[in-house]
């Protein structure tokens, strides 16, 4: 089972420093925007990151494609700790690890054609020149279902789902292994975001690519992943299988989340009971003591404020991290 | 129940250097004393501007209410004079905005703001004026009001700031709320908190509400009627239940397959619909969903559709479904 794992994310902490002071800039306290989080992805495998914003899911995201520098932890891809790797050592591995951002207005410099986005990555790793640069080029475009035409149009003259196809082709230029998919649709509407989703799908498929797919869209992620991760508070709360997880969520948390997503059915809505949670997710600066979802927690009592609750196996691949239950024997 | 407003063949257009965008093109609708009807449709479809176009906030020019009524209580809001829209702007009908950092004025105190309308609408002085803006923010739920009118919008989180947007709406206790987008910016817990309080509010003071939203979730949890617009029409339109379990036009149809949902059992593949929406500064002769429609026939590229009603109070424009809409 352990060759087929391809990244490994062991403790990993990111804080960020809070500084205070004109001249002097005096570290007074961090933002623990993600603390001690450990979880796998297989080969081919896509895992659901699901969680609020400020929760840390992108900083987790940025973490493994070391454009953050993690404070502690190890990111292990394909046994290799890209942590302890300089920027140099790393880039030749960077051409597996690709990404796909949430807007792709903001991602696609507006200066440069189709073309030039997708084969920067070719130019900068060295890998293909003249004829096959141009042949690689289109052959990416075709995959993502835009026509060899467009190569020259700049990203404003395509519409959102064609730029997001767009920032797809440049992740998949390089034949990566894992693509890190940062909200990839939550800035498309309704009717593209299916077109998106599918496409994801196909090309896992076909190259089997691993995902880490961020996301809010609770519902969008029980349809892509094959795992889900649920994230509170720069921590994981809960870890499962999809159709586990989906039909029986142990973490109150994930309970509370599942039962916001309102459901397009007026029927099914009137006799839904929801679980509204008191108050908002506290600052990362201060996080609450011992389990840090305690002050929303509908089924708190009292260890949940003096003690930090482990991430435990329930057997099955199911994780929580939550005092209610114990660790199966 | 009474009609509070209707509105009638509506159509704002906006004059730009590359043409006219006929924003919103014969839009009707009515929303009832009490009751919240909601506004459906993707970006750039025109919810938006069809309900700005109500108290009058399309800035002209570029923008220009071509034609329509809009009847509120009895009178024509767009032949008014701009002194009484303004008692009708934030007095009998307010709104609540998607991104309320960009909506409140981030130099003026939440007091500060929340006074301005009490004084101006509801002719209080400044010590009753705070003393009333402290009771609405209790309202709202937020605590130590004395305290928090002080606070500047950046002291607010994103869903605090939506609470305070909230009590600025019903401050002068207003017959309707134009809810635009109004938890979009938001996350999904936070977005539950907040759309209860909207319900309880406004079902205690009997107002009505526009809820304008892309979230087919949303609307089937708090609208009562549904109005779906596509491309600057209303493409279907009738009571949530209809739209929901037997929508007809081919574009809500396509919509509600697009979405996965949480209560069913998990799709292999999605079914998204084909294409892209429209421009709308040429759009396509006939039907404008013609292009992404995969019930189209030949009649559908020449020839727009109207409302028909397909079933008591549920209206679909579309010409296959519907074979005595046609004209044209």
């Amino acid at each position: 089972m352990a060759n087929d794992t391809l990244l490994e994310v062991k403790n990993l902490k990111m804080y960020f420093p809070v500084t205070s002071g004109l001249f002097m800039q005096r570290r007074v306290a961090d933002i623990k925007a993600v603390d001690d989080v450990s979880f796998d992805i297989k080969k081919g495998e896509t895992l659901g990151l699901v969680g609020e914003s400020g929760c840390g899911k992108t900083t987790v995201g940025k973490c493994i494609l070391q454009l953050h520098r993690a404070t502690a932890g190890e990111v292990k891809f394909e046994g290799t700790d890209l942590c302890k790797l300089s920027n140099k050592d790393l880039r030749p591995l960077r051409q597996k690890l690709q990404v796909i951002f949430q807007d792709p207005q903001d991602s696609l410099d507006p200066r440069f054609t189709a073309a030039d986005i997708i084969g920067e990555p070719l130019k900068i790793q060295g890998l293909t020149r003249g004829r096959e640069y141009r042949e690689r080029v289109s052959e990416v475009l075709n995959i993502v279902g835009l026509a060899p035409y467009m190569a020259d149009r700049y990203p404003h003259e395509f519409s959102g789902g064609q730029r997001q196809r767009l920032g797809i082709a440049r992740a998949l230029a390089l034949r990566p292994r894992l693509i890190i998919c940062d909200e990839p649709i939550s800035a498309l509407d309704v009717s593209i975001q299916a077109q998106i989703v599918n496409l994801l799908d196909d090309l896992q498929h076909e190259f089997g690519l691993a995902y880490l797919f961020i996301s809010h869209d609770l519902s969008m992620v029980r349809h892509i992943s094959d795992r889900v991760a649920v994230m509170y508070l720069g921590k994981l709360v809960e870890v499962s299988d999809r159709d586990e997880l989906y039909k029986k969520p142990l973490h109150p948390y994930t309970q509370a989340l599942l039962s916001a997503v309102p459901i397009p059915d007026p029927a099914v809505e009137a006799k839904r009971l929801v679980i509204v949670l008191k108050g908002e997710v506290p600052s990362p600066i201060n996080p609450p003591s011992g389990c840090v979802f305690h002050p929303r927690c509908p089924k708190r009592f009292d260890l949940c404020s003096a003690f930090i609750p482990p991430l435990i196996d329930l057997g099955g691949g199911h994780h929580v991290a939550c005092l209610l239950y114990s660790p199966k024997q | 129940m009474s009609t509070l407003l209707e509105v009638k063949n509506l159509s704002t257009y906006f004059y730009t250097q590359d043409g006219v965008v006929k924003a919103v093109q014969d839009v009707s609708y009515e929303v009832a004393k009490g009751e919240t009807i909601a506004l459906v449709g993707e970006s750039g479809c025109g919810k938006t501007v069809s309900a700005l176009s109500i108290v009058r906030l399309i800035a002209e020019p570029p923008g220009k209410i071509v034609s329509g009524q809009v009847m509120f209580d009895g009178t024509d809001l767009l032949k008014l004079p701009q002194d009484d829209i303004r008692e009708v702007r934030g007095a009998k009908i307010s709104m609540i905005f998607q991104e309320p950092m960009t909506s409140l004025n981030p130099v003026l105190t939440i007091g500060r703001q929340l006074t301005e309308a009490l004084e101006l609408h509801q002719r209080m002085n400044k010590k009753e004026a705070l003393k009333e803006a402290i009771r609405l923010l209790k309202l709202v739920g937020i605590p130590h009001g004395e305290r928090r009118i002080k606070d500047y919008p950046h002291h607010f989180s994103g869903g605090m700031r939506q609470r305070v947007m909230m009590a600025m709406a019903i401050s002068c206790q207003p017959q309707l709320i134009i809810a635009d987008e109004p938890t979009t910016a938001v996350d999904v817990t936070i977005q539950a908190q907040l759309l209860q309080m909207i319900r309880e509010i406004t079902d205690r003071l009997g107002t009505s509400v526009i809820l304008i939203t892309h979230n087919l979730g949303i609307v089937a949890r708090y609208a009562s009627r549904v109005y779906v617009m596509y491309a600057g029409r209303i493409v279907e339109h009738g009571p949530a239940a209809a739209i929901y379990h037997n929508p007809r036009h081919p574009y809500t149809v396509g919509l509600l397959a697009s979405v996965p949902r949480l209560d069913e059992a998990r799709k292999m593949r999605l079914e998204p619909i084909k294409g892209q929406p429209p421009d709308l500064i040429a759009p396509p002769v006939g039907c404008a969903f013609c292009p992404r429609c995969s019930q189209a026939d030949s009649q559908c590229q020449t020839n727009g559709h109207q409302l028909v009603e397909v079933e008591p109070g549920h209206f679909t424009a579309c010409g296959v479904v519907c074979k005595e809409a046609r004209y044209g």
